[in-house]
């Protein structure tokens, strides 16, 4: 297991706390600039961080303490790490097959087994018939193809993955994920995937680490992290549209600006009249055209038809708040919805998820 | 009169010129970009021969080595003086193409050259010398075609002794100061020849369009 704590303030901060079981996909997410690939390379030995500690399976790679600096730190040669750059990084004066030769180049002196070996793994990556191509004459997606061919030539003991995928063509990308699904089941080592996009790591990883300014503010698996984030600034970096805000005293949520409460299941975790923010997953709400004790008055603003599903938004007849729903186009038809129709919204209480306005000083929060 | 003796003779300094210089040169600037502050004093002091006037060069040559030897071989007037103000005065066009071509070298190559489990030099061999190979035949171009060339650095530290420091362009200068107008000629289009195709080739223009690589097997 790769185990990974460190920080540091210059020249970007970072203060990160994860771990990465083998066979385990776990990626960082965060915008541009929050550190993410800071972190995977100081994990690859291209960087040092100040403090902290990085160990895979009891082997410690890097070590330094606030006091007496750095005191252990393997070189990237000695890690063995397989790392996948943004943009492919080949070697432009060698070809395909010569780029994954490198790797092979201390562990197999002969330059036969070498070529041999490097040939089954273009192969396996679907690209053996490019082997004499130069990177330049190779597509994007053949490129990347060539550098994870060589990330893994060595069978490195973990794999990195700096947004390997972002500076290539939708289709070609969707192959890619086929492909780097397919070997994960052959390969039983923990992956990181940097990527700023968040569809991309809900699709491919087991966990996701959210980092925003350096700081790992919540490690959960993705179903998790979109319906109970741990505060109101991973709720807006994983991109929830319906937060709120309100006040919280003992199972009762308020809503600021309506005369709204809802019954909230208590935890325990947050103490009476604690200003939160609050979110709804789309499961929770619900709209009807005849009104019940709960429900909601609200208006229709806008109806956005992107192919079979309809965003709509909905401003609250109490309190002006507006609301993001997605629904089919056969859901919209049904219910009779047009800009200014005035429809009844449900939301159900189980389904919010509350949390502190600001983050509560909690030792736990980069440790979860 | 054709003076061949001059023209072996600078053929002479150019190869040990070279031979000497490109090693040193490569070295320089490879490790140029590992220097932080100090960096900029060491290019300035290493550019120096480019806005120097070559006899005030040669005349700090001249006195510096005058009256000194190197195992018996006296360092002025004779090739090994004329070879080390060669030296000095072809710092700047050995080191500058080199060092342009290794920066060239984007960080990320060498970085994966490093996850790759290369080691310093494995990368060096393998990696940045092969990717750097153009600036390194720029910087022997035109080392060699300014050695041919050099006239005052020369001139002051080795004078004219024939067939020890009367090079190609001093014997040219000596010509036309005999009236022998015929044979400065000669020589002259022979350092054209040369120089045009120093030029040529350092501009890459008998270069044959990129093919897989040859250099490195597998």
């Amino acid at each position: 297991m790769l185990k990974v704590k460190i920080s540091q303030t210059t020249p970007n901060p970072l203060q990160l706390n994860i771990e990465c079981t083998p066979g385990e996909l776990h990626a960082l997410v965060g915008p541009s600039g929050s550190g993410k690939t800071t972190a995977l390379r100081t994990i690859a030995g291209l960087n040092n961080a100040h403090t902290g500690k990085i160990e895979y399976d009891g082997q410690l790679w890097f070590e330094a303490k606030e006091i007496s600096g750095v005191s252990t730190s393997l070189s990237p040669a000695e890690r063995s790490c397989g790392f996948l750059f943004q943009q492919y990084a080949l070697f432009p004066h060698l070809t395909a097959l010569e780029n994954v030769c490198i790797p092979l180049y201390n562990s197999l002196p002969e330059v036969a087994k070498r070529k041999k070996l490097a040939q089954q793994w273009l192969e396996r990556m679907g690209i053996g018939e490019l082997a004499n191509r130069m990177p330049n004459q190779l597509s994007g997606g053949q490129q990347q193809r060539t550098a994870l061919a060589r990330a893994l030539a060595r069978t490195p003991k973990i794999l990195l993955l700096d947004e390997p995928f972002s500076a290539i063509d939708a289709p070609t990308r969707q192959s890619l994920y086929k492909t780097l699904a397919e070997l994960r089941k052959d390969f039983d080592i923990p992956i990181l995937l940097v990527t700023h996009d968040l569809r991309e790591a809900d699709l491919l990883a087991d966990r996701i680490t959210v980092i925003d300014q350096g700081v790992g503010l919540q490690t959960a698996p993705p179903q998790v992290l979109f319906e109970r984030p741990r505060n109101s600034r991973v709720a807006e970096l994983v991109g929830i549209n319906n937060k709120f805000e309100g006040v919280f005293t003992a199972g009762k949520l308020t809503w600021n600006g309506s005369p709204q409460i809802f019954n909230v299941v208590d935890k325990g975790k947050i103490p009476p009249n604690t200003p939160v923010a609050w979110v709804i997953p789309a499961e929770g709400l619900s709209l009807h055209s005849e009104a019940s004790h709960s429900s909601i008055k609200a208006a229709v603003e806008d109806i956005s038809a992107l192919g079979q599903v309809a965003v709509i938004q909905l401003r609250t007849i109490d309190g002006g708040h507006v609301i993001t729903w997605e629904a089919s186009a056969a859901e919209v038809k049904r219910l009779g919805l047009e800009p200014g129709k005035v429809t009844h919204l449900e939301m159900d209480g189980d389904k919010i998820h509350i949390m502190p306005l600001r983050p509560i000083n909690d030792p736990r929060r980069f440790s979860n | 009169m054709f003076d061949l003796e001059a023209l072996i003779l600078s053929l002479k300094l150019a190869i040990w010129t070279l031979v000497l210089i490109l090693p040193f040169g490569i070295w320089v600037a490879h490790n140029l970009r590992r220097m932080g502050k100090r960096r900029s004093w060491i290019e300035a002091l290493l550019a120096l021969p480019l806005v120097l006037p070559p006899t005030v060069l040669g005349y700090y040559l001249l006195v510096g080595l005058g009256g000194k030897s190197f195992f018996g071989i006296p360092l002025v007037f004779s090739f090994t003086g004329i070879l080390i103000a060669s030296l000095i005065v072809n710092l700047p066009f050995a080191i500058q193409p080199i060092q342009r071509a290794f920066e060239s070298i984007q960080p990320e190559i060498l970085e994966a050259a490093q996850v790759s489990g290369l080691s310093h030099w494995q990368i060096f061999r393998l990696i940045e010398l092969p990717l750097a190979w153009r600036g390194i035949t720029s910087a022997a171009v035109l080392t060699f075609a300014h050695t041919l060339g050099e006239f005052g650095v020369i001139l002051m530290v080795g004078g004219a002794i024939p067939g020890e420091t009367k090079t190609v362009s001093i014997a040219i200068y000596d010509k036309v100061q005999s009236f022998d107008t015929a044979g400065a000629g000669l020589l002259s289009l022979i350092l054209l020849g040369t120089s045009l195709v120093a030029i040529a080739l350092s501009y890459g223009i008998f270069e044959r369009p990129r093919s897989p690589s040859k250099r490195w097997e597998g």
